[in-house]
């Protein structure tokens, strides 16, 4: 136990020190920190108010224990999913897995001291979400002191058994899926199954409530019964519940035990699986398949296409392959309208179409203004852009002596964020033209705002990541993690097209299709040749001066 | 031919290169003899464009390299002491990339690349990610990309360290054919033998200042009568 303990320490001395962190880093963190407050703040103040209501519209019932389960059901799908990307990066794709292995230690003890960060990472999730929801309820609820003990207490349990049953699967998919074999397809595999996960998810839960639709009335008179629907596949989520919801009856006390035992017995097969697997799993990972050049493929693959093409080919190539970037930036730009698409179609398919009904009685131009800020979200997110530079990382400075035109490389990142945006505003086209069966005519003037948003979003992002992109860094991720310029690109794009849409919902001549295009056309035409000056003087400035 | 005129370079705190002139005729293979940290790669950074020079200029065929700076890149080819080149790319992909880049004719590329990697020994590895690939073998991909558009003036930064005996023959051999095509092979090295063996014309360089031009004769006979070059000499020889 004890050698175990010397590696958690080290583990998170390693992680949690801000040696090597550079004083920008730590200033924009202190910066972030300050922002975050009165964010933090008013989430609060919305999350009270919102356990308050539902206290209030369910306890007449005698159903108030739903909003415990829809509380533990949450937090629990929540910690599986950072588990589940934390867990991977930790045992098995971090730098220092191998060089761990090479000590003479017992799996268990690696395994544990690999959990370290991030099941600490997971209680500073835990702090802020659930603790001050169990403090809301308990006030609402008028409860004694006894309630607050136990929350206490399942505050402290309740991430352990999220964490333990995803860091088995992981740990049990690595040994037995045979994909560890190629550390780059397993990363992309793995961030496909989150994606999927959550759109699975929703299906789910969806259909589920779908079928029970017309027993609804039956269930909320029922006592428990509703809590049974909502925690229905989470089981301890259940126990929490029932245990928090009457704390000083017997009741309350054999189901706290029970999710006590739940959890030990949780990190027991935790350290059991790790002990059995976990090496087995580590150990086939690195090297990639080797396959050797077909005479006859020479001929197609030494093509002569315009540098641009090449340049753009070379960008797709290297996102596609890349697997933090396929999954930062294809699947994260594509997550949000895939996600619409789904939970549309299926609130059509069910008896909730009110959407496309209530759109229906929307005038177009109002449908218009909506759809475009809407996409204005679903583009503004899409890290391709502000990722553009510091991509190429070290390979940057091959840019540079090769002669090729600046206007070339820049151009070619741009065409990149531009197609990557195409796709997502491909699906939601098709949610525009046959989900919510908006007219021709303005779906036809969405796209070309769209367009146009689309191209100037990936300017917005080149502009910033040109002006302190991060070259230097020696894992993809790190192009990601800790940067504000997502934050940054979003605000601008906000400032710049508030403006438009405020334009647009106010001033009472644009309710003419005619004349909020022209308006639209004139200030997004503006507003591009704007940034494409702004930003061929930056690329002039700083092209050249740009070093790893 | 390569002029480089008063060229100079300071780092915060440091001068790395000190107003540099050199003229290197056409035919010839030149090394660039320094001990580490001399100026040799500040100096050819600068030669080929990726760092912004403090002062001077850099006249590569009759190009200014900051004023005229494509067509001036478009007559150099360029083989850096590291190898972080495109390493998602695979090999194939990144030969056909740089064949694009320097307009090099379908014709060309069918036959040159199977025959340049082939005298490497990298041709089958063709289809593979370049992230594969051991330190030589990207050397050796970043060399054949080179030859492929078979510039006027070759220029490479260390290109021996790291390689086995048998590519370094190899690659020895390919700058000499180079150079015998009337073309400019300019390379930097750290180990006096290797000038020895290979140049025909050499300058050394130390602390950002070039301490000697000539050929190889009047090298020799600068180390016996120079206290300050046999000084460095002996650095040279027992680095290497
Ligand atoms: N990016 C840099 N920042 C500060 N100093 C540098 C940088 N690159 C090189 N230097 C310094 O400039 C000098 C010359 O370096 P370099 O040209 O790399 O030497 P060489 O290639 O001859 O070994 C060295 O003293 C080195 O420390
Ligand atoms: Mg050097």
């Amino acid at each position: 136990m004890a050698k175990t303990w010397i590696l958690i320490k080290t583990m998170l001395k390693m992680q949690f020190s801000t040696a090597g962190k550079s004083d920008m880093e730590k200033v924009s963190f202190g910066c972030l920190f300050i922002m975050v407050i009165p964010f933090g703040f008013f989430i609060l103040t919305m999350l009270n108010s919102l356990i308050g209501s539902l206290y209030a519209s369910l306890s007449p019932t005698e159903n108030e224990n739903v909003i415990l389960g829809l509380l533990f059901v949450s937090v629990t799908i929540i910690y599986i999913f950072v588990t589940l990307s934390t867990v991977l990066s930790s045992f098995y794709f971090a730098e220092d897995v191998e060089s761990f292995i090479s000590l003479p230690f017992q799996p268990y003890q690696i395994v544990m001291g690999k959990a370290a960060v991030p099941f600490l990472s997971l209680y500073g999730i835990n702090t802020i979400l659930l603790l001050p929801s169990l403090l809301f309820y308990g006030i609402h609820s008028q409860s004694t002191i006894v309630y607050y003990a136990f929350a206490l207490i399942l505050w402290a349990l309740t991430p352990v058994i999220p964490f333990a049953l995803t860091a088995i699967l992981v740990i049990f998919i690595m040994r037995f899926a045979n994909i560890s074999k190629n550390k780059d397809r397993t990363k992309m595999f793995m961030g496909m199954l989150g994606f999927l996960f959550i759109i699975g998810i929703n299906i789910f839960i969806r259909l589920d409530s779908n079928q029970n639709g017309t027993g609804m009335e039956e269930i909320i008179t029922e006592q428990n019964g509703l809590l049974d629907l909502v925690t229905k596949f989470f089981p301890t989520a259940y126990f929490s519940s029932i245990s928090l919801t009457s704390p000083s009856s017997l009741t309350g006390v054999m189901y706290l035990l029970l999710v006590i035992a739940l959890t030990v017995g949780g990190i027991i097969l935790f350290m059991t699986v790790g002990q059995q697997w976990y090496f087995k799993g580590v150990l086939g990972l690195s090297g990639g398949k080797r396959s050797t050049f077909k005479d006859n493929q020479l001929s197609k693959r030494t093509r002569k296409q315009p540098v641009l093409k090449s340049l753009f080919l070379k960008e797709m190539r290297t996102i596609l392959r890349t697997p933090t970037f396929f999954t930062q930036i294809l699947v994260q730009s594509l997550f949000f309208p895939v996600f619409l698409v789904v939970i549309l179609l299926l609130e059509s398919s069910g008896s909730l179409s009110s959407l496309a009904a209530g759109i229906e009685g929307w005038s177009a131009h109002t449908t218009l203004i909506v759809l475009i800020a809407f996409t204005i979200l679903g583009l503004g997110v899409n890290p391709a852009a502000s990722s553009s530079i510091s991509r190429d990382g070290k390979t940057w400075f091959n840019h540079l002596y090769l002669p090729i035109a600046a206007r070339d490389v820049i151009n070619s990142k741009l065409l990149i964020s531009f197609f990557l945006n195409l796709l997502s505003i491909t699906v939601i086209s098709v949610v525009i033209l046959f989900v919510l069966q908006v007219s021709i005519l303005v779906w036809a003037i969405w796209l070309l705002a769209s367009l146009a948003i689309s191209w100037i979003t990936s300017m917005i992002g080149l502009i910033l990541d040109l002006e302190q992109p991060k070259l230097n860094w020696t894992d993809e991720r790190e192009v990601f993690k800790g940067r504000m310029i997502g934050l940054f690109a979003l605000a601008i794009e906000a400032l710049v097209f508030a403006a438009m849409l405020l334009l647009l919902w106010l001033v009472p001549v644009f309710q003419n299709l005619v004349f909020s295009s022209l308006f639209m056309a004139f200030y997004l035409g503006l507003t591009l040749s704007i940034g494409q000056w702004y930003l061929n003087k930056k690329v002039k400035e700083k092209y050249t001066t740009l070093q790893a | 031919m390569i002029e480089l005129t008063n060229l100079t370079k300071t780092y915060p705190g440091k001068t790395a290169v000190q107003s540099l002139n050199l003229t290197i005729p056409d035919g010839k293979i030149f090394g660039f003899l320094g001990p580490n940290g001399a100026g040799k790669s500040t100096t050819i950074k600068m030669m080929t464009g990726i760092l912004p020079m403090d002062g001077g200029s850099i006249q590569l065929n009759g190009k200014d390299i900051s004023k005229e700076s494509i067509a001036a890149k478009k007559s150099i080819g360029y083989v850096p002491d590291r190898s972080d080149i495109f390493l998602r790319l695979k090999g194939i992909e990144y030969l056909n990339f740089i064949a694009d880049v320097y307009d090099v004719p379908k014709e060309v590329r069918e036959t040159k690349i199977p025959e340049l990697t082939k005298q490497f020994g990298i041709y089958d590895a063709l289809d593979d990610h370049i992230q594969t690939y051991s330190h030589g073998m990207k050397q050796k991909i970043v060399v054949s990309g080179v030859l492929l558009h078979d510039p006027d003036i070759w220029i490479l930064d260390e290109p021996l360290t790291g390689l086995d005996p048998k590519s370094s023959y190899t690659l020895k051999e390919m700058m000499r054919e180079h150079a015998e095509k009337g073309k400019i092979v300019f390379f930097s090295t750290h180990v006096l033998e290797v000038v020895e063996q290979l140049c025909d014309e050499v300058a050394i360089i130390n602390q950002g200042k070039i301490q000697f031009q000539g050929n190889m004769k009047e090298m020799k006979q600068q180390f016996k009568e120079d206290d300050n070059l046999e000084r460095l000499f002996l650095e040279l020889t027992q680095n290497g």
